[in-house]
């Protein structure tokens, strides 16, 4: 029996050590994340770890770079009415925009990427038998049009203009020449195409991508693995070999990068008080590791909710604001590391602005949040809370269990309001439900903390509209959960998706953060950062901060 | 025989499909649906989409309908399709079904293989240093949160001595080499086994007593019969009837994964695949599993009836 145990042990050593020996090539990355990814159809995807993978094998006609700046990918230029590209009709009711793709955009079976594959994903996405998220891109453009003689040059026809036309950033082309036959034998069965598609049956076929690497190996829930598309005539990378692993416990992330099964965290992998932690570790140990941090375009807030007659006064609504020291609450729960938030947009967007002048800033100021709720008539008790005709200034204060940082704010923020006088009870529930029911339908009765991740210059209609207040009678869809309505914020929001003029949509924009900021409906908290760990080795690797990762410039990666 | 174990399954049969529109219509109730999940990650959805997809899934309709929808595409032979994954169940739960059933099947074998001789040991050293040691040992066990045990084991096995991987179920090198596997499946078996062998020693244990304050066991030793024939040929038979009921149940749930220990090891089985889709309102790869879990329990509980009538021949079934 011990020959038995003894002999299992040596193979089970042996085995093991030839796998840590055969995954330490040097040009090879091991990229761990801890989010689940789906099939890798580039239309079908909504995941965000589907996304950051598909990047490296797949381009989009534009991208938005790490300096929150459109640029063109598969697009020769990126055509706007200044550079003459698009044009607009004297009544402005429809737009003819011109795409050039690059002459060397190829799949990776060597097919030229052409204006027929643009067309066919148009066709595909507007299919009402396939479900594909985000449709509004496609819905927008009334029709695709090219001259066979000249298959690159890409007309796009809008019957109704919009000023987005050119942030084409989600527009990923399906290869026509392998996709259609299964698109046309499918498209009559709802998800037949879904279930069909190459980027299921065989995702490892030639011709399904275009970017810089090709996939060699899909294992759902496992890892995914890239190899250079010899087809790509781009920048060459740099990097031989790249495998995304999936480790959904992101306690295990660390340990799996010190016994180097993995090389690198994605952004998509540790939570910022576990990044803040192995910062520390790393440089207490000297590990060869950097933890990269960029402040992101994803805005934690609080929603109030208005429908509670507390907070329908905003003098209340500001008091809670100036209440609170969000600096200290940054400084003390972040190292700094991510910013105090002054509104929803943040300073990565076109948009932002902090000017005094445009919008209404809360400094924390105890003394006058205690003045506004004396004025509101909200008077110092006995027991030090407040009272207004015997009833109490009481709040309940919602958040996503089980989320240690949040919990940690909501804490902090508790004692704050304490000192002026207002009881704030926590009532925290699991994501599912927070998401499922509780926002979606606005049973929060007071306050609500979750984040909002967002896109430089994004229309705010489905959060500040007054459509937009989630009701039964229109079917409990839209975001504005805190109930706010005001129609000449209707107004400006109508005139921002028509205005063309980037000078203009700035100045509406600010308009709106006026209205934000004075009308104080939401409590603005901090714009969280991004965060990876990478090796020192690794050169060229800037993280971006918005929903365009930095997969996108993978052929820019290289390992010293 | 025949006639019972006939009725027996027709009987499981019924008790499925009634649990399945149970659970269906729990999972039902649950609030949110699987276009909640798109709205957080996608500010560029509109509430047109999100009413589109809801009609094009079908979240729309009645239970009745779904549910009928839902079972009738089974009965076809069609598992579904997983929103999460945007591929047909089975491409996704068939081969972690098989992973989990081998991390499950080498972690129960494992814990037995400790636990009845040390159960047994116990029971024959009973109220000694030894059976103190067993005990504490099999207590550490019932008690030991597997996540922590996991980390450690990472921690010591993967990180410092870098014996074995710290995550994954095989080598991405070389997926197709079987024995490749073995490394990989080490520690999670190890964390398995030690959260169940403490439960497996104190049944044993307890059962192994029971037996031995026998009267035919006192006989036995008064004729003069081998200590070794005793304990295996009188004390232990008698003691395997209520350690089938154990065994055999937890066999039942070689199929239904350890999601906190899959979840910590990286290891592609079901539990972890099973949480994730209740949590993703992903009611295709949820039911499907959770059927497969409840034909599991009540096929080894038929078998452990079988077993009783073969460990014991005073036992007939009808």
């Amino acid at each position: 029996m011990r020959k038995i145990l003894l002999t299992f042990l040596g193979a089970t050593l042996v085995f093991s050590m030839g796998a840590a020996v055969a995954s330490s090539q040097k040009s090879e990355l091991r990229i761990g994340i801890s989010q689940e990814f789906e099939n890798l159809n580039p239309l079908i995807m909504s995941m965000s770890a589907t996304t950051y993978i598909y990047s490296m094998v797949g381009r989009a006609l534009v991208t938005l770079d790490a300096n929150g700046k459109w640029i063109p990918m598969l697009a020769k230029s990126i055509p706007s009415i200044e550079n003459g590209g698009a044009k607009l009709s004297a009544d402005k009711k429809k737009l003819t925009v011109v795409w050039e793709l690059r002459e060397d955009a190829k799949w990776n079976d060597g097919t030229p990427l052409t204006c027929e594959d643009l067309a066919f994903t148009h066709e595909v996405a507007l299919h009402p038998n396939v479900a594909i998220g985000e449709r509004e891109i496609y819905r927008n453009i009334d029709k695709i049009e090219w001259d066979k003689k000249n298959p690159k040059r890409c007309t796009f026809v809008y019957n109704k203009p919009r000023w987005d036309f050119n942030q084409m950033g989600s527009f990923r082309p399906l290869p026509k020449h392998l996709e259609s036959p299964i698109f046309l034998k499918t498209k009559n069965e709802v998800g037949g195409y879904e279930k069909n598609t190459l980027y299921v049956k065989n995702p490892t076929q030639k011709g399904l991508y275009n970017g810089p690497y090709q996939i060699t190996e899909v294992v759902l829930g496992s890892h995914v693995t890239l190899e250079p598309n010899p087809h790509f005539t781009g920048k060459a990378p740099s990097i031989q070999k790249i495998t995304i692993k999936l480790i959904p416990n992101t306690a295990t992330l660390e340990a799996n990068l010190r016994s180097n099964t993995i090389d690198m965290i994605s952004p998509l992998g540790l939570s910022f008080d576990q990044a803040i932690m192995f910062s520390k570790k790393a440089q207490t140990e000297g590990l060869p590791y950097v933890t990269l941090f960029r402040p992101s375009l994803v805005y934690e807030h609080i929603d109030l909710n208005l429908d509670n007659p507390i907070l329908k006064e905003k003098n209340v609504r500001k008091a809670l604001i100036y209440a609170i020291n969000r600096e200290e609450l940054v400084k003390a729960l972040f190292e700094g590391k991510q910013t105090v938030a002054i509104h929803n947009i943040a300073p990565l967007d076109p948009w932002f602005t902090d000017d005094p002048k445009k919008i209404t800033l809360y400094p924390y100021n105890k003394k006058l949040a205690e003045r506004l709720l004396d004025e509101a008539g909200w008077s110092l008790g006995k027991d030090k809370y407040r009272y207004k005709n015997g009833q109490k200034l009481s709040l309940t204060f919602m958040t996503t269990a089980g989320n240690k940082t949040r919990e940690m704010v909501q804490t902090m923020l508790q004692e704050q309001w304490k000192a002026v006088g207002i009881e704030v009870t926590i009532k925290n529930e699991p994501a599912r439900v927070l998401f499922g029911d509780t926002t979606k339908k606005r049973q929060f009765t007071g306050m609500v903390m979750y984040a909002w991740v967002s896109v430089p210059e994004n229309s705010p209609r489905s959060t500040l509209s007054c459509d937009a207040i989630p009701s039964e009678k229109n079917g409990w869809s839209g975001q504005n959960y805190p109930g706010y309505c005001n129609p000449e914020v209707d107004k400006i929001v109508e005139q921002l998706d028509r205005e063309f003029d980037a000078q203009k949509r700035i100045q509406l924009a600010h308009k709106l953060l006026k209205y934000y900021t004075e009308d104080a409906f939401v409590i603005p908290l901090y714009y969280r950062a991004d965060v990876a760990v990478i090796p020192k080795r690794l050169k060229g690797y800037d993280l971006t901060g918005h929903m365009y990762s930095e997969t996108n410039f993978v052929e820019n990666w290289r390992l010293e | 025989m025949l006639r019972y174990i006939f009725f027996r399954l027709l009987q499981t049969v019924v008790v499925i499909v009634a649990l399945s529109f149970f659970c269906y219509l729990l999972l039902n109730l649950m609030p949110g649906d699987p276009v909640e999940i798109l709205i957080q990650s996608n500010p560029k959805m509109t509430p047109e989409d999100i009413q589109r997809l809801r009609e094009l899934y079908g979240l729309d309709r009645s239970i009745w309908e779904k549910y009928s929808a839902w079972i009738g595409d089974i009965l076809k032979g069609d598992l579904g399709y997983s929103r999460t994954y945007r591929v047909p169940v089975s491409e996704i739960l068939l081969p972690r079904l098989g992973n989990t059933f081998i991390l499950s099947l080498s972690a129960l074998l494992l814990s037995l293989f400790i636990a009845i001789p040390l159960g047994i040991l116990a029971a024959l050293r009973v109220n000694t240093k030894v059976d103190y040691l067993i005990g504490l040992f099999s207590f550490g066990g019932i008690s030991t949160p597997s996540f922590w045990l996991g980390l450690m084991l990472i921690i010591i096995f993967g990180v410092q001595l870098k014996w074995f991987p710290a995550s994954g179920t095989y080598s991405i090198e070389n997926p197709d080499n079987w024995l490749g596997r073995i490394p990989y499946l080490v520690l999670p078996t190890l964390t398995l086994s030690y959260l169940s062998v403490g439960r497996f020693i104190r049944f044993t244990r307890s059962s192994m007593l029971e037996a031995l304050k026998n009267d035919y066991i006192r006989t036995a030793i008064a004729k003069g019969l081998p200590r070794t024939k005793v304990i295996w040929k009188h004390a232990f038979r008698n003691a395997l009837l209520s350690l089938i009921t154990m065994v055999t149940l937890s066999f039942s749930g070689v199929f239904s994964g350890a999601t906190i220990t899959e979840t910590v090891f990286a290891y592609q089985g079901v539990g972890k695949l099973v949480y994730d889709s209740i949590l993703g309102n992903d009611f295709n790869v949820a039911m499907v599993s959770f059927m497969i879990s409840v034909s599991m329990v009540l096929l080894f509980s038929l078998i452990a009836d079988l077993l009783y009538s073969l460990a014991d021949p005073r036992i007939r079934l009808h």
